[in-house]
C-alpha cells in the first residue's frame, strides 16, 4: 500500500466535480425561480400539442379490449387533429397510478398538470374549488346539454354551468354466480329483495359450502361510491341540498348496520376476494355474489364468456325505495391550461355535439367498447336500437337497475373521510353504528362550518 | 478499530506528520481538500433534499389548495394537527409498529448474521435466500403476500387449519393488520441489514475468534464478549438508519396492502401524511405533519450521536 | 491498532478438556446450525417460489394458494414480452440503476472520507446536517423536488430519473463507519510517501472499499430498481418508462389479470436477484481486501 506518487493530484481537480458544482448551482438557481413556480405558472409552449391524461388513450398493452378502448380516445384525438390548428396527444398512465398515485396531484401542485384529463365524482369538487375546471358550457348547444339524461350534468355543474362531460354511467348492482345459488339449492326465485332476505340467501350459501358476497372492503372513494346506496335506499343522506348535515340519522345507523351484520354473521369476507378480480372470485367459486358496478359485465364477456352468471337490483330495506349509484368518469378541461378555450372546445366537441359521430362515439363506448350506460338520450336510443342491451344481463341494467340511480356524489375530502370511517369502523372493527354515524356528523358539521367552495351534491 | 479510543479532536490521523512543524499549512491543505471531496454531494443534497425540505416547512405554514394557491395561516396547520383524533391515532399506531419493528428485524438480520457467517455448506445459498425478499419490489411483495395471507385460498390460512388453527383475517382485521404488516417488514428488511451485520462481521478480526475457540469458550461467549461489543458501530448504524426507515418508509407496502384499512388500523403516520397530501390534496397540513415528523426523528437520532460520540466507538478495552 | 480483548483468555486454565468436547460438540451443532439456516431459508423464500410458480399458472389456478401447478404454461411470459415494450422498461431500469450506483458510490465514499479520515472545522455539524436529510419524509418533499426538477430542465428525461436519485445520506453514513474504522497506518504509509489527499483517498481508501462497495452496489441498485413513485411523477414519455412502472399498467381499472402481473413482477425480480447472486460472495470475501488483520 506505499504509493510513490509525490505530485498527486488535489482532490476536486476532476471533472465529476466541477459538473455536480454546475448542477449545485442550478439548483441554487432553482431556489430563486421557485417563488414564480410556486405561484403555479408552468412553461407555456404555444404550439405544442395539448396533453391528455386518461388510463386509456395511447396504452402500450396490445390486447383486444385494452387497445379498443385506447383507440376510442386516440380516434377522438385524430377527429380533433385533422380539423384544429392546435393539436392534441394522448399521454396514458396507467390505472393504479392514475387513481390512486401522487403523479396527477404533484402536476396539478406544481402548475403543470395537464391540458384535458379525465375526472371522477369523487374528485370535481376539489378541482373546481381550486380553480382548474374550465367552464365548458359555452361549447355545448342547448339542444346537446338536454340531450344528456336526467342528472348526469348535475355533479359535474355548479351554478348551471358544465364543468365535465361524462362518457359513461356505471350503476351498481349485485352480481350471482348460478352455480353457487344452485349448490345452495337456491333458484332465481330466491333472488333476495330486501336486506332480510339477502342475509337470509347469504346464510345458506355460507351453509352450503360455497363463497360469500362480496362487498368492498379497501378504504377509498370506491367503497364509499358503492355504499352510498344502501343509505339512500333508507331515505338518509350525508347532506342536504341546502348544506344541512344529516348523517346522525336513524337511516344512516341502518344502512351502516347491514354491511356489519354481513361481515359479523360470516357472509361476506373482510377482504376482497381474489385481490378484487371479478373473473377469478366467480369462476374459482371464491365467491357466490359480489356488489359492484356494471363494467364487471364486459371483463367477464373478456375473461370468461362461459360463465354463468347473472344479476339483480340492490336488495332494498324494509319500507325503503330501490336507489343505486351511478359512477362513471368524465373528460374536463384545465382552466390553468395552455390553451383553456380549445381544451374546452376538445371536451364538447367529442362528447357533447349533436353531430353523428359525437353521438355514435357516446354509443359505441357504452355497448362495444365497455359495457356501460350511456349518458345521453340520443346514444342510448341507438345502443337499444342496434341490440346494445338484448342481452339478459344488459337488459336487467337497462331495465331494472339503471333506473333509480342517483348520481355518485361529489364530497370534498373530509366528508368522503368522515363517511369512509364510519363505513370501515362498522364494517370492520365492531363499531357501533349509533356511535359512528354521530361522530362523522359532527367531523362534516365542523367541516361545513367554513366550507365556502361549490354545493355538495 | 481505534479512531473512537481518542477525543475526536485527538484522533489525528497522522501523528507521525505533526511534527515536522507543518500542521498550520496542513491544516489549511486539509480543510480545502475535505470541502473539494465533500462539494459533489453536499450540492446534490442541498438541492435535491435539503431544499425541498426547506420548501416543505415553508408550506407547513401555508394553506395549499394543490392547484397553485399557497396562502400564509402561520400555526393554523400546526393547530389542526393538535386537534385532530386521526394525527393522535396515527401517532399511537407508528409507535406500537417501531416498537414490534425495530427490535425484531434488528434481532433477525443480526441472528441470522451471525449464524451464516460461520464456515459451512451452501452459505451462498443461505445468504442469497435470506436476502432475496428485499430484492422484489415493495409493489410485488405486497402482491404475493395479499395471496398467501388471503383469507380463504391463503396459504397460510390453509396451513393453519391443517393443524386445526383457525386463522385470523390477516389483513381484513384490525386487530391483526398491523401486527401483519409488521412481520411483512421484517420479512422483507430483515435481509437488508443482515447484509450491513455481515459486513460489521467481517471487520473483526479472525484470530479473536481462533483465540476464543482455542480457550474453549461457548458460542454464546463468543457473541457476548467478542461479536457484540466489536459490532457496536455496525449496530448503532443499523439502529439508527432502521427506525428511520421504518418511521419513514413503509407506506408504499401500506398503500398497496390495505390502504390504511381496516378501519384506520395501518394508518401509521407516514401513511396518514401520504393520505393528506396525495388523497386529499392537503400539502400544507402534510408539510406540518411531516415536519413534526422530521423534529422527533432528529431528537432521536441526536440522542443517540450524543451517548455515542458521533457514533465512533471504542473496542476491546473500556 | 486493533485493541486485544482479553476476556477470553479467561477461560485458558480449562483448554485442554474443553477443545476436545467443543470439536465434538462443534460438528453436532454444526450440523444443527445448518439445519436452522435451511429451515430459515425455506420459510423466508416461500412466498417468492410461490410467486415464480404461479407465474406458470393459467389464469384458473393463479390464486388458488397452492405451490404446485397443475398446467404450467408460459403464456403469461408471452403476453409481459408481446404486449407491451417489456424490453425496453427493463432496459430502461438497468441504464438508471447502473448510471446512478457507480455515480452514487463514487461522491459517497468521497464524501464519507473527507467526514471520517480529514480534520476540519464544521466536520461535526456536516455530518449531523448529511445525515439529518435520511430523516426526510418522501411525501412531503415530492412536490418541492418536483418543482426544483422542473426548472431544471430534467423533466421527463433520463437525467431526472438519475440525477436526484444519486444523493442519499446512508450510502455516505454507512462507508463514514466502516472509514472510521480503517487504521491509520495504512493512510499513513502513504501520507509518508507524500501522496496528496486525492492519492490517498484514491489509492488506499478506494482499494480498501471494495467489500462495502459491493453491499452498497447491491443496495443502491436494488433501491433503484424497484423505486417507482419519483418515475411515475416525473416520467410522461413511454420510451421513458421504468420496469416497475411497467408493471403497474398490467392492472386496469377494477382488478387484474393477476397471472401477467405476477409474470411481469418475476421478470423484473430476477435480475435483482441475480444481481444479488453475483455479488454476495464478494461481500463475504471482503476479509481477504479489507487489509484489517
Amino acid at each position: 500500500m506505499v504509493h510513490r506518487h509525490r505530485h498527486a493530484s488535489p482532490p476536486g481537480h476532476r471533472g465529476p466535480d466541477r459538473r455536480a458544482l454546475l448542477r449545485g448551482g442550478l439548483g441554487l438557481g432553482a431556489a430563486a425561480a421557485l417563488a414564480p413556480a410556486l405561484a403555479g405558472c408552468g412553461p407555456s409552449e404555444a404550439d405544442a400539442p395539448l396533453s391528455f391524461w386518461s388510463f386509456n388513450g395511447d396504452a402500450p398493452q396490445q390486447e383486444g379490449q385494452v387497445q379498443q378502448q385506447s383507440r376510442w380516445y386516440l380516434d377522438i384525438i385524430d377527429d380533433w387533429n385533422a380539423a384544429n390548428r392546435q393539436q392534441v396527444k394522448a399521454q396514458y398512465i396507467p390505472l393504479a397510478v392514475y387513481n390512486n398515485g401522487s403523479k396527477l396531484p404533484t402536476a396539478f401542485a406544481a402548475g403543470d398538470g395537464p391540458d384535458l384529463f379525465v375526472i371522477s365524482p369523487g374528485d370535481f369538487l376539489r378541482y373546481y374549488n381550486g380553480g382548474v375546471l374550465e367552464d365548458l358550457t359555452p361549447h355545448i348547444t342547448a339542444e346537446a346539454r338536454t340531450d344528456f339524461l336526467p342528472n348526469v350534468l348535475d355533479t359535474r355543474s355548479v351554478g348551471g354551468r358544465v364543468y365535465a362531460l361524462p362518457f359513461e354511467v356505471e350503476p351498481i348492482a349485485m352480481f350471482y354466480s348460478v352455480a353457487s345459488m344452485e349448490a345452495a339449492g337456491l333458484s332465481e326465485a330466491d333472488i333476495p329483495k330486501t336486506w332480510d332476505d339477502l342475509l337470509d340467501t347469504g346464510d345458506k350459501l355460507r351453509s352450503a359450502g360455497q363463497g360469500g358476497i362480496a362487498l368492498e372492503t379497501v378504504p377509498g372513494y370506491y367503497q364509499n361510491f358503492v355504499w352510498y346506496p344502501l343509505l339512500w335506499q333508507t331515505g338518509g343522506d350525508v347532506v342536504t341540498p341546502g348544506g344541512k348535515v344529516v348523517f346522525d340519522s336513524p337511516e344512516a345507523v341502518k344502512a351502516l348496520g347491514l354491511w356489519k351484520d354481513m361481515v359479523e354473521a360470516g357472509i361476506s369476507p373482510r377482504r376482497n376476494p381474489a385481490a378484487g378480480d371479478a373473473v377469478t372470485g366467480f369462476t374459482q367459486g371464491l365467491v357466490s355474489m359480489w356488489h359492484r358496478g356494471i363494467w364487471t359485465v364486459k371483463e367477464m364477456e373478456t375473461s370468461a364468456p362461459d360463465f354463468e352468471y347473472g344479476v339483480f337490483r340492490l336488495p332494498i330495506p324494509d319500507g325503503g325505495t330501490y336507489v343505486t349509484s351511478l359512477g362513471g368518469w368524465a373528460f374536463a378541461a384545465n382552466a390553468q391550461g395552455r390553451n383553456p378555450d380549445a381544451a374546452a372546445r376538445f371536451c364538447a366537441e367529442a362528447l357533447a355535439s349533436m353531430s353523428e359521430s359525437s353521438i355514435d362515439r357516446v354509443t359505441e363506448w357504452s355497448i362495444g367498447v365497455k359495457t356501460d350506460i350511456p349518458p345521453r338520450t340520443s346514444a342510448l336510443e341507438r345502443a337499444d336500437a342496434s341490440g346494445g342491451y338484448d342481452r339478459p344481463v344488459m337488459k336487467a341494467f337497462r331495465e331494472e337497475i339503471y333506473a333509480g340511480g342517483r348520481s355518485e356524489p361529489r364530497f370534498p375530502p373530509i366528508v368522503y373521510k368522515a363517511v369512509s370511517d364510519a363505513i370501515q369502523s362498522c364494517m370492520l372493527a365492531g363499531g357501533d353504528p349509533a356511535v359512528e354515524a354521530e361522530r362523522a356528523a359532527e367531523k362534516i358539521d365542523g367541516f361545513m362550518l367554513t366550507y365556502e367552495g361549490a354545493k355538495l351534491l | 478499530m481505534t479512531v473512537g479510543e481518542k477525543a475526536p479532536e485527538a484522533a489525528a490521523p497522522a501523528p507521525s506528520a505533526a511534527p515536522v512543524g507543518r500542521s498550520t499549512g496542513r491544516g489549511k491543505a486539509e480543510t480545502r481538500a475535505a470541502w473539494l471531496f465533500l462539494a459533489p454531494d453536499l450540492l446534490g443534497l442541498l438541492t435535491f433534499l435539503g431544499l425541498p425540505m426547506v420548501l416543505s416547512v415553508a408550506l407547513a405554514f401555508m394553506r395549499v389548495d394543490g392547484f397553485g394557491t399557497y396562502e400564509f395561516v402561520g400555526l393554523e396547520n400546526f393547530r389542526r394537527m393538535l386537534g385532530d383524533p386521526q394525527f393522535y391515532d396515527s401517532l399511537r399506531l407508528t409507535l406500537v409498529y417501531l416498537v414490534l419493528v425495530v427490535p425484531l428485524t434488528f434481532g433477525a438480520s443480526l441472528g441470522l448474521a451471525v449464524l451464516i457467517q460461520r464456515r459451512m455448506p451452501f452459505v451462498g445459498v443461505f445468504r442469497s435466500a435470506f436476502f432475496l425478499p428485499y430484492s422484489v419490489s415493495v409493489v410485488v411483495v405486497g402482491l404475493v403476500w395479499e395471496f398467501m395471507l388471503s383469507d380463504d385460498v391463503g396459504v397460510v390460512g390453509i396451513a393453519l387449519r391443517a393443524v386445526g388453527v383457525r386463522p385470523p383475517s390477516w389483513l381484513g382485521d384490525p386487530d391483526f393488520a398491523l401486527f401483519t404488516v409488521v412481520g411483512l417488514c421484517v420479512w422483507f428488511w430483515m435481509g437488508y441489514y443482515m447484509i450491513i451485520f455481515l459486513a460489521g462481521l467481517q471487520d473483526i478480526p479472525r484470530d479473536y475468534y481462533e483465540a476464543a475457540r482455542l480457550d474453549g469458550a461457548g458460542a454464546w461467549a463468543v457473541f457476548r464478549h467478542i461479536t457484540w461489543p466489536l459490532l457496536a458501530p455496525t449496530s448503532f448504524f443499523v439502529l439508527l438508519t432502521l427506525t428511520v426507515a421504518a418511521v419513514t418508509g413503509g407506506f408504499e407496502l401500506i398503500l398497496v396492502l390495505t390502504n390504511g384499512g381496516p378501519s384506520n388500523g395501518t394508518s401509521v403516520l407516514v401513511f396518514y401524511i401520504y393520505q393528506q397530501a396525495f388523497t386529499f390534496g392537503e400539502f400544507g397540513y402534510a408539510s406540518a405533519l411531516s415536519a413534526f415528523l422530521v423534529l422527533i426523528l432528529l431528537a432521536w437520532s441526536m440522542m443517540l450521536f450524543a451517548l455515542t460520540r458521533g457514533g465512533r466507538f471504542s473496542h476491546g478495552r473500556s | 491498532m486493533a485493541a486485544v480483548d482479553t476476556r477470553p483468555a479467561a477461560a485458558r486454565p480449562t483448554r485442554p478438556a474443553r477443545r476436545r468436547s467443543a470439536g465434538a460438540g462443534g460438528r453436532g451443532l454444526k450440523g444443527f446450525y445448518v439445519a436452522l439456516a435451511t429451515v430459515l431459508a425455506v420459510v423466508t423464500v416461500f412466498p417468492l417460489l410461490w410467486m415464480i410458480t404461479s407465474s406458470f399458472k393459467g389464469p384458473d389456478e393463479v390464486v388458488n394458494g397452492r405451490l404446485t401447478i397443475e398446467d404450467p404454461t408460459f403464456d403469461n411470459y408471452v403476453y409481459v414480452f408481446t404486449q407491451v415494450p417489456f424490453l425496453r422498461y427493463l432496459a430502461n431500469s438497468l441504464f438508471v440503476s447502473v448510471v446512478v450506483t457507480v455515480v452514487a458510490l463514487f461522491f459517497h465514499s468521497m464524501a464519507a472520507y473527507a467526514l471520517a479520515r480529514l480534520r476540519f472545522r464544521g466536520r461535526e455539524t456536516v455530518f449531523v446536517l448529511v445525515f439529518s436529510t435520511l430523516l426526510i419524509t418522501i411525501p412531503a418533499i415530492i412536490i418541492p423536488l418536483f418543482l426544483i426538477v422542473r426548472e431544471l430542465g430534467m423533466l421527463n428525461s433520463y437525467a431526472g430519473l438519475i440525477v436526484p436519485a444519486v444523493f442519499n445520506a446512508f450510502g455516505i453514513f454507512l462507508l463514514r463507519q466502516f472509514y472510521l474504522s480503517v487504521p491509520d497506518e495504512l493512510e499513513e504509509a502513504a501520507r509518508i510517501d507524500g501522496a496528496g489527499y486525492w492519492r490517498v483517498y484514491w489509492s488506499v481508501i478506494l482499494p480498501l472499499s471494495r467489500p462495502i462497495f459491493s453491499a452498497l452496489a447491491v443496495f443502491f441498485f436494488l433501491a433503484n430498481w424497484n423505486s417507482f413513485v419519483w418515475p411515475m411523477i416525473i416520467t410522461s414519455d413511454q420510451a421513458l418508462t421504468v420496469v416497475q412502472l411497467g408493471i403497474s399498467g398490467f392492472q386496469d381499472q377494477y382488478g387484474a389479470d393477476w397471472n401477467y402481473v405476477i409474470a411481469a413482477s418475476t421478470v423484473a425480480a430476477l435480475p435483482t436477484m441475480l444481481v444479488f447472486f453475483v455479488f454476495q460472495r464478494q461481500i463475504v470475501d471482503s476479509i481477504k481486501t479489507t487489509g484489517l488483520k
